[in-house]
């Protein structure tokens, strides 16, 4: 501890300073500082110290540690189903600071006024790290040294339980310390709070040991489930401000349509009803929803676009990404993972497999379409109100679209449907729209998306391919592999009703954009297997299909979906694999391992294999077919690396030969995070997240014509049904040896696809290399 | 104006008849249990039970509900079941429905959205069958309405789980 003056400490790069004496209460408020190059000070907008943001400098930002011994904290992720900010982020702050799980009594998110570090609902753990950990930790040992003054005992000799410091036969609550007192911790911090990072928590303050662990690895409830379940929760679709008014879009007829004549509203039917055009964005506002919904409808019936015909159809995406889409403009990626002389020894391998993977696009498909309540006041200030994976992102794509500082915009956020992705660079649709209309009217303005305006008019996750080439020698190795994936890029976060109102908006994703708009095709999908001498990863790119051809530069815009880029990848890598080993007359399971040397990875096979009751044998099955009305049944096993956690999963499926109609009846995950903080909560996210996954590989497929996407309702866009799902088994491996916690949730998702396609080849002897599995695709690869 | 009976009380609304009952709910009365999914009848995060029967409010029009005929939202499960069981008004109040009770048992919602539809569910099942089998749940939930429930975040399982612990508070009758 190095004392810098009499009010000031240092503690590991954090310094604590009394501000004063005060007579009534007392905080410890953890505020942030900034450090790092004057580059990166400069990179960071005025924004970060905006007079409405949590000034992040002097202090009360982050953690509040009360006289009562209880603990507010706040983030800029907001729970989007995960449970995390509620029970994970609680757990890992008591953890650290040695308090009870209970002590930690208010959590803040989201909100641009109220929480200090922006960022996304997205990595909630970032790898064991998240921010709320470290400044967890440094309050520790701000707490530590301020006990060792007051007890005048040495800080080494001091332990802590349940918030109450004791040594030398003495001992003082953290309450009890910062009584009457107003101290300050000041953290470093680095980063662009409206960027889609946000700031991060710099420094390494020390940890707390795993193996002193007593409040990580229980299953606390989440608070926030109480309130869902029992209505008490503010969802973002219930916020009602005064004199406000229904909103409803009237959006182009395709993806490429300019506005030719607006409709003449009926006023006699609708005479409440206002609407309001600006470029080609036209809408409906109304004070009851009703009269707003009903004017809009009758309005579009009789609003006038141009045609257009830009996009491929969903008969010729694929010749069209194979051969038309200009995947050279944009640098080409190669993994870490390259090595060795893969194209040599492919071109004198004896098996060997080529082959071709495609993916379909995808919708996010939240269960409630985007909704957001603009209020732009008199004086200038802009308020939204919604749910919304990137309040701060937000925050400053509004101040863009309106060319104003970001301290006129304030983002609440409340409870809302998962957006799985779309929203975490900002926005999910309705929330510049929303602004717009109300700034046109004066009023707040509620808006809110029907259900086609949701499946046609939002981001999808993008479609791709990948080429794989490999080969397997006598010992029954991987001997070469070589990959090529194929993608458009996966964020498109441009405000779309900006884009129609002509207002300005970032650029769209092009080869020289950031490192999260740039047209690249990074390899996301950790290479595994260690083994193999011979490896090429490559990543290709190009633009959104139709978006420059768009006279509204619209077109298919695309948007990161769990585990983005990943599944993607993932998916042609794994069922490869599971092709190799019967290429090698390999059981699936051994092969992988016989291919690995990382022991976390082969311990989820190993107990996904035991978890699953699985029969060790080389693919296809014994009693394969392509024929027959008979179900045949088969099973596959996939593998993924994600922020931390290894993942394993084995799927059994019924596939009927005539129908083509899969089945899946059992699917079995094995997942090591390392530290398993929440068992109850992480069972739950990997068992949602195993049927999301289930349902994109057997059903889900954007369509599109020349124009746009022709789905639009849940009739034509299908999702998983309760019918529909397998018997369930989820092993959670708690390996505190690891050290650390990885992420849960979202990864799941991936897991299903290439299991399911592996044990489609296993039942039938045929590959199927296309997702969705839908039955027309099942049976051209069983005719194939 | 209308007369309609909610979670056990006439009230009196003033949106025309072919409002769909979702908003008549929602923004007349402030009940925001139910939920706006899709407006078509499809997914069932606006159900309501009217009668003990789950209907979905989005497709309902004011006009179409009699009077006398008893509207459930989220909101009323607690009271419904306080009545049932004829409880006290003291420990009635401090009593979430057994639907409601399961749910936070069992952590069942990720974002939770079309869990209102969930509970609505489950509740017109119990109340008709109070012990089903689990080929009854998936019926209950895909084939006994005009759709299947659905949910995005696909917690099936732990909505299966808690119709089945709700089934075993309810037979014990707290």
């Amino acid at each position: 501890m190095a004392t810098r003056n009499p009010k000031s400490i240092d503690v590991f790069g954090a310094t604590l300073t009394r501000r004063q004496f005060v007579k009534t209460s007392g905080i410890l408020a953890v505020g942030v500082s900034m450090v790092g190059t004057s580059a990166l000070r400069a990179e960071t907008p005025k924004a970060t110290v905006a007079k409405n943001s949590l000034d992040p400098s002097p202090a009360s930002s982050w953690l509040e540690i009360h006289p009562d011994n209880t603990v507010t904290i706040r983030t800029g992720k907001n729970d989007f189903g995960q449970g995390s900010v509620y029970t994970s982020y609680r757990q890992i702050v008591a953890e650290e600071l040695s308090m009870p799980f209970d002590a930690i009594t208010t959590v803040v998110t989201g909100s641009t006024d109220q929480t200090p570090d922006g960022g996304g609902s997205f990595g909630f753990l970032n790898d064991g790290t998240p921010n709320l950990r470290k400044v967890a930790a440094y309050t520790h040992q701000a707490l530590l040294d301020l006990a060792a003054t007051k007890l005048g005992v040495a800080k080494d000799k001091l332990t802590v339980k349940d918030g109450v410091v004791s040594g030398g036969g003495k001992s003082i609550s953290y309450g009890d310390l910062i009584k009457g007192q107003q101290l300050n911790l000041t953290i470093p911090v680095r980063g662009d709070l409206t960027n889609i990072i946000g700031l991060n928590v710099e420094g390494n303050p020390p940890m707390k040991p795993v193996s002193e662990y007593t409040v990580i690895g229980k299953s606390f409830p989440s608070s926030a489930i109480q309130a869902k379940v029992s209505a008490k929760a503010d969802w973002a679709t219930d916020v009602r401000l005064p004199g406000m008014l229904h909103g409803r879009m009237v959006h182009p007829k395709t993806l490429g349509s300019t506005l030719a004549s607006v409709g003449k509203l009926d006023k006699t039917k609708y005479p409440n009803s206002q609407v309001i055009v600006k470029g080609n964005l036209v809408g409906v506002v109304a004070p009851s929803e009703w009269e707003a919904i009903q004017a809009a409808q009758q309005l579009a019936g009789d609003t006038k676009w141009t045609d257009w015909k830009g996009l491929p159809g969903n008969a010729k995406l694929y010749q069209y990404l194979r051969n038309e889409a200009d995947w050279k403009s944009t640098p080409v990626m190669k993994s870490g993972a390259t090595r060795g002389d893969a194209t040599a020894t492919l071109a004198s391998a004896k098996k060997k497999l080529s082959a071709t993977y495609q993916l379909s696009y995808m919708k996010h498909a939240p269960i409630g379409p985007t909704m957001a309540v603009g209020d732009v006041k008199p004086d200038g200030m802009v308020h939204i109100h919604t749910h919304n994976q990137n309040p701060q992102s937000l925050r400053g794509e509004i101040a863009k679209m309106l060319g104003i500082t970001i301290d006129k915009v304030v983002v609440h956020i409340y409870a809302g449907p998962g957006h799985y992705g779309r929203s975490n660079g900002g926005n999910a649709g309705a929330e510049d729209e929303a602004v717009i209309l109300s700034q046109a009217v004066g009023k707040p303005v509620r808006v809110q998306w029907m259900r086609a305006d949701d499946i046609q008019w939002s981001t999808q996750s993008p479609a791709s391919f990948s080429d794989v080439e490999l080969a397997v020698d006598d010992k029954g190795k991987l001997a070469a592999y070589q990959i090529d994936h194929y993608m458009p890029p996966m964020q498109d976060d441009r405000p779309v009703g900006a884009v129609l109102a002509g207002l300005p908006t970032m650029p769209a994703p092009d080869v020289h954009g950031d490192f999260v708009t740039s047209t690249m095709n990074n390899i996301s999908d950790e290479w595994l297997y260690a083994e193999t001498a011979n490896v090429i990863e490559r990543g290709h790119g190009t633009f959104q299909v139709g978006q420059k051809a768009s006279p509204l530069a619209v077109g298919l815009r695309d948007h990161s979906m769990r585990t983005p880029g990943q599944f993607q990848q993932n998916f042609p890598r794994e069922l490869a694999i599971s092709e190799a080993a019967a290429l090698a007359g390999a059981d699936a399971i051994q092969f992988r391992i016989d291919n690995l040397k990382e022991e976390r990875a082969i311990g989820v096979l190993k107990a996904v294999r035991e978890a699953s009751g699985w029969d060790t044998r080389p693919s296809p099955a014994s009693g394969a077919t392509t024929t027959g009305k008979k179900a045949v049944r088969g099973r596959g096993v996939s593998l993924m690396l994600r922020d931390g956690t290894y993942w394993a999963c084995v799927c059994r499926i019924a596939v009927t030969p005539e129908t083509g109609v899969i089945k899946v009846e059992k699917c079995t995950l094995a997942v090591d995070p390392g530290v398993v903080i929440n068992p109850t909560h992480l069972k739950r996210q990997v068992e949602g997240g195993a049927m999301m996954g289930i349902s994109i590989a057997l059903l889900e497929e954007v369509v599109i014509d020349e124009s746009g996407v022709t789905q639009d309702d849940w009739n034509s866009y299908p999702i998983l049904t309760m019918a529909d799902i397998p018997e369930i088994k989820v092993e959670l491996i708690h390996n505190p040896k690891v050290g650390k916690y990885g992420g849960g949730s979202e990864a799941a998702n991936a897991l299903a696809a290439p299991a399911i396609a592996a044990a489609f080849h296993d039942a039938t002897g045929k590959a199927i290399r296309r997702l969705p599995m839908k039955p027309a695709y099942a049976l051209a690869a069983l005719k194939a | 104006m209308a007369t309609i009976t909610v979670n056990g009380a006439k009230r009196e609304v003033q949106a025309p008849g072919d409002t769909p009952l979702l908003y008549v709910l929602r923004n007349e009365l402030l009940l925001t249990g139910p939920q706006f999914g899709c407006g078509l009848a499809q997914c069932g995060a606006c159900s309501v039970l009217i009668d003990g029967k789950e209907v979905r409010s989005c497709i309902t029009a004011l006009s179409e509900v009699g009077h006398d005929q008893e509207i459930t939202t989220l909101e009323g499960l607690p009271g419904r079941w306080a009545k049932q069981k004829g409880l006290p008004a003291e420990e009635a109040k401090n009593t979430l429905h057994p639907v409601q009770q399961a749910w936070i048992e069992e952590q069942t919602p990720q974002c939770g959205f079309c869990q209102n539809g969930m509970m609505i569910k489950a509740t017109e099942l119990l109340e008709s069958n109070p012990n089903p089998t689990l080929e009854q749940i998936k019926a209950a939930y895909t084939t006994s309405g005009v759709s299947p429930i659905l949910c995005r975040c696909a917690t099936y399982k732990a909505v299966i789980e808690s119709v089945q612990h709700a089934a075993a508070i309810m037979a014990r009758g707290r």
